[in-house]
């Protein structure tokens, strides 16, 4: 148990004392990720042996956080670790001598350790905010190289598009939790009804925009500033990812129209960034297009109703598309660049290198026995087995094609050319990370049935579709490699090389409006302001007339009465003269008035 | 014989001188002379009054006490003033006297 949670505590205590101590971050950050790799293993072996882990968490009052472990959190996190470890290994190699290596292996921990935490979350509060955690720290990742200016917009674009499409989780949790009343993930996956389907289609939505899926995928190819290291996590095991994973633990609540659009978004994203990806002049954004197509493939898989397809296919993909994000990044220290143009040769130089790249490759384009080809199979049978083949089955084995295709493109673009005789530093910490997962994109094939028992799932197979799907590669392969990509694209190219944009793309379809609305906006809002300045004047004089007269004139009538009544007084104290014979007289006159009046009679 | 005619007449006539010499003095003495004579002239018209209208009732005599009372306190008090006035200026002329003119 608490070897379990050192999954999770390892690599945050990492990026915690790499933050506090400012000194040899690798250590930490390489002793934090195997600390989570000895956890993850720990918590595999375990489950394995039909163990189940959870822990409570005090969250907030009456939505407790809650953490679990089973065979399906269990293999994600495994798969995080040892991708993650390998990936740290080899950004030792990577990072040697870059300015900022404190903060860059700080995020990298504490983005697994956020990455971890969300696998394990079995409470939709705490996967909130370890959605939140990957979303942000990925966007300061993408962004490590500060002073570049498209490494702040390509990490500005990647979290508004991931952050637009997480609206939809919170949307989704909402429903879920308002119509089941708890926020545990399991209860609240029983929910049926048109609950389920609009959460459904809402999280669909999220994991497209976390998976790169149509309409979304162009964030990804933008992320791609970030260090090569990052690119290769990020892909692999950890955001991207983020959004399969998500699908496929939610998979018991989506309903049939739900598996329908998750299939039918999966199969075109595996098409259109396919082609996108054979577009591409620079190898990175090849790559990045080319994971998108992958987790196409994903979606079908699920779309299908086989959700162990989707999982099995996410597990070898991690290992192959790191493997080729590590080789590129070796050519890329080699060469300075990350344009085909310039690493025309790099192959001759880089031969270890090269090899684990083109294994890596040749396992995505699903060439048997490498683990690419068993992944595949499973999803191509699923296809076949399940509803909508005649849609899915088409859909998939065209995302077959291009993926070689531009495997072949990229591996030709690398070859053809001269050798430059470069070096590359930090070669032995970089040749390592990517050794280890090379041998895991050949040899995870083994793995699938053990996986399929833990699961208990029955992984599909088929003869037909097996035989299908490496034809359908091996002929990519070989187009790509005799056929420019030009040629092959021919009329789609245009499209192809902007992505595919429909109607002007976002600029035109969401963002001018959203400027036109947000100027429409400020113009009411500055005559609202006008208004409200207007009142407030208005206000300002009534209160300057009543002020003028209060001052001129009830002022005014109090000075004039004390003015009247002064100048009575004067005028009696004119009648005192002092002289006691006046006063007299007068006090005669008096008497004489009262007597007359008596007299008169009016008494 | 001595009638309520009479009486009142004599009364009217030193209410009259009263009154004439309290106007027209500018001594405090003689001023207050003319006062008494007023009062003496109130006297006469009470006991008149008494004497033929009402014999058998007594109040009309001690009205006349009271006056007498009233006259010798006027005499007290005016002179007091005018003696501490002769001795504080050297003269009980009243033109003089100013200090009360509001």
């Amino acid at each position: 148990m608490m070897l379990a949670a050192l999954t999770i505590l390892g690599p945050l205590a990492a990026a915690a004392m790499i933050l506090l101590l400012r000194r040899v971050p690798e250590a930490f950050a390489l002793a934090g990720s195997a600390a989570g790799l000895v956890g993850a293993g720990f918590a595999f072996a375990g489950v394995s042996g039909g163990a189940r882990y959870g822990a409570t968490l005090p969250g907030l009052p009456g939505l407790p956080l809650r953490l679990v472990v089973e065979p399906l959190t269990a293999t994600f996190a495994a798969l995080i670790a040892v991708v993650g470890f390998l990936v740290m290994v080899y950004a030792v190699g990577y990072m040697t001598g870059e300015v900022g290596r404190v903060r860059f292996y700080a995020q990298m921990s504490f983005f697994m350790a956020a990455m971890q935490t969300l696998v394990h979350a079995n409470d939709w509060v705490l996967l909130l905010a370890a959605w939140e955690l990957i979303g942000f720290s990925s966007y300061l990742l993408i962004s490590f190289h500060l002073g570049r200016p498209d490494a702040a917009s390509g990490a500005t674009r990647a979290f508004l598009y991931t952050r637009s499409a997480d609206l939809g989780l919170y949307v989704a949790v909402f429903v879920l939790v308002a119509k089941t009343g708890t926020s545990q993930i399991p209860a609240s996956l029983e929910v049926g009804g048109a609950a389920a389907v609009v959460a459904g289609l809402l999280l669909l939505l999220t994991a497209a925009g976390k998976s790169a899926q149509v309409p979304f995928y162009g964030w990804l190819q933008d992320a791609m500033a970030g260090p090569t290291p990052v690119s290769a996590l990020l892909h692999s095991a950890a955001l991207v990812a983020a959004g399969a994973i998500l699908l496929i633990r939610v998979y018991p609540l989506l309903s049939p129209g739900v598996l329908l659009a998750v299939g039918l978004l999966g199969g075109l994203t595996a098409l259109v960034a396919g082609l996108a990806a054979l577009a591409q002049r620079d190898l990175k954004r090849l790559l990045a297009a080319s994971t998108s197509n992958q987790y196409g493939f994903m979606l079908v898989a699920l779309g299908a109703g086989v959700p162990f397809a989707a999982i099995a296919y996410l597990v070898a993909h991690a290992a192959m598309k790191s493997s080729l994000f590590l080789g590129a990044g070796i050519f890329q220290q080699a060469r300075g660049s990350t344009r085909l143009a310039d690493l025309g040769g790099v192959a001759r130089e880089q031969r270890w290198a090269f090899l684990g790249f083109a294994v890596a490759g040749l396992a995505l384009a699903g060439i048997p026995p490498l683990s690419g080809f068993w992944s595949k199979d499973a999803v191509l049978a699923a296809s076949l087995a399940g509803r909508f083949a005649w849609l899915f089955v088409p859909l998939a084995l065209a995302g077959t094609l291009v993926t070689g295709a531009y495997i072949a493109l990229a591996l030709k673009s690398l070859w053809q050319g001269e050798g430059q005789g470069s070096s590359v530093s930090g070669m032995g910490w970089m040749g390592t990370g990517l050794a280890g997962l090379v041998v895991l994109a050949v040899a995870l094939g083994l793995a699938l049935p053990p996986l399929a028992r833990l699961l208990a799932a029955e992984p599909p197979q088929g003869m037909v579709v097996a035989t299908l799907g490496t034809l359908f590669g091996a002929a990519g392969l070989v187009l790509g490699w005799l056929v420019p990509a030009e040629r092959l694209l021919g009329p789609l190219r245009g499209p192809a090389e902007s992505g595919f944009r429909v109607g002007g793309g976002f600029y035109d379809l969401v963002a001018r409006p959203a400027f036109s609305v947000a100027r429409a906006a400020d113009t009411l809002d500055r005559g609202i302001h006008a208004r409200v300045l207007g009142v407030g004047r208005l206000g300002l004089a009534v209160a300057g007339a009543a002020g003028n007269f209060d001052e001129k004139g009830i002022d005014g009538l109090i000075a004039a009465l004390v003015g009247g009544t002064r100048w009575l007084g004067a005028r009696a104290r004119t009648l005192q003269s002092g002289l006691v014979h006046k006063e007299l007289l007068l006090a005669v006159a008096g008497g004489a008035l009262i007597f007359a009046l008596l007299t008169i009679g009016l008494f | 014989m001595v009638t309520l005619f009479v009486a009142l007449a004599v009364g009217a006539v030193l209410f009259g001188i009263g009154l004439y010499g309290a106007l027209s003095q500018t001594n405090l003495v003689m001023i207050m002379m003319g006062v008494e004579l007023m009062l003496g002239a109130a006297m006469v018209n009470l006991v008149a009054f008494w004497r033929f209208l009402h014999p058998e009732v007594y109040a009309g005599q001690m009205f006349v006490l009271i006056v007498m009372t009233v006259m010798a306190l006027e005499m007290a008090v005016g002179f007091g003033i005018a003696t501490g006035r002769f001795r504080a200026k050297g003269s009980v002329e009243m033109e003089e006297a100013r200090e009360l003119k509001g």
